[in-house]
């Protein structure tokens, strides 16, 4: 039956909303553990959890890469990948990555002495000259890794939904609140005492961001469903359409709400930390999964009377 | 230096989609990937029920926003505006296919080449004169023939269309066919809200 409304038409020779399907679950995985490698480096980093630290530099390192190379067509050309910092996002995160990469390996091996003794004393100390410039050039580049992500989703008008301010600041929230949700559980064993003392503002910082989180996801939906028609197709599939029997109780229900439970109410423990990290993660991974999943390329035009 | 564009009649696209088959000729084009398509629309209720054929392809867009996200610089623009991949830098990221408004990105993965159209991993003569151009894994588009526009010949699309509802021309000569249209029957670029300046153009 004919219909005046543009539907999903996927491969068809039909006028309608297309899926995007380009960026599927491994690109999906490399931007989470990108913005979650950056995000622990840089919360480890203030809190002192050297574990944190490696995870963080090994999430982004290594598992982003590996993921991205996974998702290449032309593995090999992947070095070009850094020839445009002038005008492509990827190029700068790139970039970003690898000075993150040297440099927080740099800080970690001062901060342990590892390579020939050679630790923060040997160069004066934590607030050593040379300590502090690597450690911010650090902190500055795992800033550009996980701000990049967000700024390439929403640097294109293909897609509707991807195309809002909103989705760096979901990067910026998302990986800071699984980097403390994260050394909160790392940290553990390497703060002192039954609960650690760094723990209570660690939990403090998760719940913040957490209602930061809140705000950024409801905003994000508000404006889909009240923008463009294409967003608003992506957001009704997310909110009330095939997917939202999984994004509605992974992301909102485990990843949101399950948290915020746990830290209003539950006790300071070791096991709530863990239960509280897993969620996070998960709404966290289900989030980037479905958000890609969702986006759809508007029909190019439309001679139907709307 | 000509800047080339393309006008769709849609008063003339009976929906036959030669332009179709005869792009991906030209192309030599593996299964399941076109350059061009011709989609339809269909709307109102019975007996009031329209229908309407629309051809798509690159709009080879002034602001190319694929060019722009290209981080290898595989994608770029010649003098006479054809958005052109150089296959060589191409990485396969896919953020141009991402990037691009019209859905327009055809990536060639590897196992297009390796099956072959029958998907018995043999390749017909055919298919091995022509998949040489190609390298798998990276991501292409319609280039407007630019080989045959080079020789002074239009786009195969344009060429087979048995309406001449294609027409192919320099948006810069007031007095070509392709802008004398555009210009007296208010032709207009598809999702302008975009702001891509594409240069393809559909009449009513």
């Amino acid at each position: 039956m004919a219909t005046d409304q543009p539907a999903i038409v996927g491969d068809s020779f039909a006028l309608g909303y297309r899926f995007q399907r380009y960026w599927n679950t491994s690109m999906a995985s490399a931007f989470f553990f990108g913005e979650l490698g950056a995000g622990l480096f840089i919360v480890s980093m203030f809190y002192g959890v050297v574990p944190g630290m490696i995870g963080g530099l090994v999430a982004t390192g290594i598992l982003k890469a590996y993921f991205h190379l996974a998702h290449m067509g032309v593995p090999a050309n992947s070095w070009r990948a850094m020839m445009r910092p002038d005008r492509a996002w990827i190029s700068r995160g790139i970039i970003a990555i690898a000075v993150f990469v040297v440099f927080g390996v740099a800080y970690l091996l001062l901060q342990t002495g590892a390579i020939f003794d050679l630790d923060f004393d040997a160069f004066g100390g934590a607030g050593g000259t040379l300590p502090q410039t690597v450690k911010t050039i650090a902190v500055l580049a795992a800033l550009g890794v996980l701000l990049y992500h967000g700024f390439l989703i929403s640097h294109s008008s293909a897609i509707s939904l991807w195309s809002t301010g909103l989705m760096p600041v979901v990067s910026i929230v998302y990986s800071l609140l699984g980097g403390a949700a994260l050394t909160a559980v790392l940290g553990w064993s390497a703060m002192a005492g039954e609960v650690p003392d760094g723990m209570p503002s660690l939990h403090a910082l998760a719940l913040i961001l957490l209602v930061g989180l809140a705000v950024v996801l409801f905003s994000l939906m508000y404006a889909a469903l009240n923008g463009s028609p294409g967003a608003r197709v992506s957001m009704n599939l997310l909110l009330k359409g095939p997917f939202a029997s999984v994004f509605v109780p992974l992301v909102v229900g485990v990843g949101l709400v399950l948290p915020l439970v746990l830290l209003l109410w539950a006790p300071a423990t070791y096991m709530t930390s863990l239960i509280v990290a897993v969620a996070v993660l998960v709404g966290y991974f289900a989030f980037r999964v479905f958000i890609f999943k969702a986006g759809v390329y508007d029909p190019i035009m439309s001679f139907a009377p709307h | 230096m000509a800047r080339y564009g393309m006008a769709f009649d849609l008063r003339r696209c009976i929906g036959c989609n030669a332009c179709v088959i005869g792009c991906k000729q030209e192309n030599s084009l593996p299964d399941g990937v076109f350059f061009t398509r011709t989609l339809s629309e269909e709307y109102g209720v019975f007996p009031a029920v329209n229908r309407v054929y629309i051809p798509t392809l690159c709009n080879h867009c002034e602001d190319a926003p694929c060019e722009k996200v290209c981080p290898s610089g595989a994608t770029y623009t010649r003098d006479d505006g054809i958005v052109m991949v150089d296959n060589d830098k191409c990485i396969g990221c896919n953020s141009c296919a991402v990037a691009c408004p019209y859905d327009q990105r055809s990536v060639m993965s590897k196992e297009l080449f390796d099956d072959g159209l029958f998907g018995e991993g043999e390749l017909t003569p055919f298919e091995e004169q022509g998949y040489g151009r190609f390298t798998p894994g990276t991501v292409t588009k319609c280039d407007f023939c630019s080989e045959r526009v080079d020789a002074g010949l239009d786009p195969a699309c344009v060429v087979t269309c048995p309406t001449d509802a294609r027409i192919f021309g320099d948006l810069d000569d007031p007095h070509s066919e392709v802008s004398t249209l555009i210009r007296e029957r208010g032709g207009r670029p598809p999702l302008p809200e975009k702001n891509t300046k594409p240069k393809v153009y559909y009449v009513t």
